[in-house]
């Protein structure tokens, strides 16, 4: 009996944790595919029946006019997000990789370097959003795609380094000295031997600074100001602060910001979650 | 084969890359903001920056809007930080041996992955105060409409809300993952020697996920000090300036409302002073360095 008890405690509790956790996710997916009639009302509808896709290619009239989500409208948004999400995550990826395996063979900078890298996570990126502003604005790359990915690889780097520098370090020696003892300088060492070996935390890495960029709000909000090289956050951004709000288009845009991080979420999952936990535990 | 000296430059050419992304786009700019902030640099009014000494500093105090901006922030870090940390262990030592855990696992995922504008939005339209689901679920309870956008406290309560929802997988995630990796014996050993459940959780489990949990507190710390995105979303820092965060004020200060750049580089120094502060005053009392790595 006593057994029983604990099992529907249980299970009611687990239905309550998804629920408080899937419910806006919920809301926002549903509302895409509500019609405006039917987004605001009382009491609000939780299961819809009535269902469109008008929200995704645009509203047919009505009051709010040219605030739609129209393929022609979004297209430039996802460009600039996708262009500057992959060049950030394999550059980024590129360079972590390239220092962690300098600091994990050769202990290069000792661990006040390792702090230094880590301490850039400090920074708050308004801080860094003010003088990179400046900077770009005299170098007349501001609303440039150079602007957000310059910009990117500072705020994916330092994490990416850490993680694969874990990863680095369960790699046992003996792996660079026989491919070396073969001949190889370090450096080929590194590319054909190290780099396949660690090919899910580098996968991990370059997913986890795709995300952050794909997801990256104040500094596109500060360094773009068109569609030339704004990002989807942006596009979703604008809409918010107008009086009337399309909620069904916002809320389809949304989808369309939200799916490929879930995807790369859920495939990515078991190197993400060693990612996050800084490889100390192993998933 | 290859000379000492390129056995010494390898290594040295392959950190490069590293150190100039950093010497160029953040210590450059660090430099850059300390110079700044000791200057009067209007971008609106043109002109160049004139050097004023420490008057930016000393406006901050007189600011009341840069003083409640603190004031929320810190609010943040004491209500915001702590309940996701407690519902995280909970949660992580709640969802053990469930059917379907894993599929709990994937989905609590979500709310961190999601870009924090999209969370916004969602959290957004929840709160609407005539038709959001907020007050539907909260009229089954018989409470009635909270404005939640409208009102100073519940404005408040409403970031503390979704950041709660936002960031509680994160440590959620982290700890069971660290659970995971507790050795089973452990535990065996325990129920030989007659530990109940309870007793083995707190006495073995909670224990040895210490580490963990001070690293992630860390860096829930760290994070909702720098917190930006889900405000401007959520509630644009209203009403009013009730929900504005310090970097929410930053922003206002230096590239939207005012563009003060001085001001908002003496400010930001003084946010980016407080996190370094603070985060080592904790390493140092948590005694975590040798969970970070920094044996």
């Amino acid at each position: 009996m006593r057994q029983t008890i604990k099992k529907v405690v249980k299970y009611t509790g687990v239905a309550v944790i998804a629920f408080f956790f899937l419910f806006p996710v919920y809301w926002l997916v549903i509302t895409a595919f509500k019609y405006p009639e039917e987004w605001f009302q009382w009491p609000p509808i939780i299961i819809p029946i009535n269902l469109t896709l008008d929200n995704f290619f645009g509203l047919k009239g009505g009051v709010y006019g040219h605030l739609t989500t129209s393929v022609a409208n979004i297209t430039p948004y996802l460009i600039n997000s996708t262009v500057v999400g992959v060049v950030t995550a394999l550059v980024s990826t590129a360079i972590a990789a390239s220092a962690a395996y300098a600091i994990s063979r050769y202990k290069i900078g000792g661990m006040r370097f390792v702090s230094w890298i880590i301490s850039i996570r400090m920074l708050p990126p308004i801080a860094a959003a003010l003088p990179l502003y400046i900077i770009f604005m005299r170098l007349h790359l501001l609303n440039t795609w150079w602007a957000l990915i310059l910009s990117y690889l500072l705020l994916t780097t330092p994490l990416s380094c850490w993680i694969l520098l874990t990863f680095f370090n369960e790699i046992p020696r003996e792996m660079d000295e026989v491919a070396q003892v073969d001949g190889c300088s370090p450096f080929k060492a590194f590319v054909y031997v190290i780099l396949p070996l660690s090919a899910p935390g580098l996968a991990a890495v370059a997913t986890l600074s795709f995300i952050a960029c794909w997801g990256e709000f104040l500094l596109a909000l500060i360094l773009t100001s068109n569609q030339q090289a704004q990002t989807l956050p942006i596009f979703l951004g604008r809409y918010i602060t107008g009086w009337r709000i399309a909620w069904g288009p916002l809320s389809a845009a949304g989808i369309i910001n939200m799916v490929p991080v879930i995807i790369f979420s859920l495939i990515m999952q078991r190197y993400l979650i060693r990612g996050l936990t800084f490889g100390a535990v192993k998933g | 084969m290859y000379t000492r000296l390129t056995a010494k430059a390898v290594p040295f050419f392959m950190v490069l890359p590293l150190i100039l992304l950093f010497l160029s786009l953040a210590m450059f700019p660090f430099g850059y903001m300390i110079y700044i902030s000791f200057h009067d640099y209007n971008l609106a009014e043109g002109g160049s920056p004139t050097f004023i000494g420490v008057q930016n500093y000393l406006a901050m105090f007189r600011d009341n809007v840069a003083l409640s901006s603190i004031r929320f922030t810190l609010l943040l870090v004491c209500t915001a930080v702590p309940i996701e940390l407690g519902l995280g262990i909970a949660i992580a030592l709640f969802i053990r041996g469930i059917t379907g855990e894993k599929v709990i696992r994937s989905s609590l995922l979500l709310p961190m992955m999601i870009p924090s504008v999209v969370a916004g939005i969602a959290w957004k339209m929840l709160y609407n105060y005539e038709y959001g689901p907020m007050n539907y679920f909260l009229s089954f309870f018989g409470i009635p409409r909270i404005s939640w956008l409208g009102n100073y406290t519940f404005a408040q309560i409403g970031i503390i809300l979704a950041d709660v929802w936002q960031w509680t997988p994160f440590i959620f995630l982290i700890l069971y993952a660290g659970l995971q990796s507790i050795p089973r014996e452990l535990a065996e050993a325990a129920k030989v020697d007659g530990a109940s459940e309870f007793e083995i959780t707190r006495f073995i489990e909670l224990p040895l996920l210490g580490p963990l949990i001070g690293v992630s507190l860390i860096i829930r710390i760290i994070d909702v000090l720098k917190v930006f995105d889900i405000i401007y979303m959520v509630t644009w820092g209203g009403p009013g300036s009730a929900t504005h965060s310090l970097s929410y004020y930053i922003y206002k200060v230096g590239v939207s409302f005012g563009w003060d750049i001085g001001y908002a580089a003496a400010i930001s120094l003084v946010l980016l002073g407080s996190i370094v502060a603070l985060t080592t005053f904790l390493i140092r009392m948590l005694r975590l360095k040798k969970s970070l790595g920094f044996e």
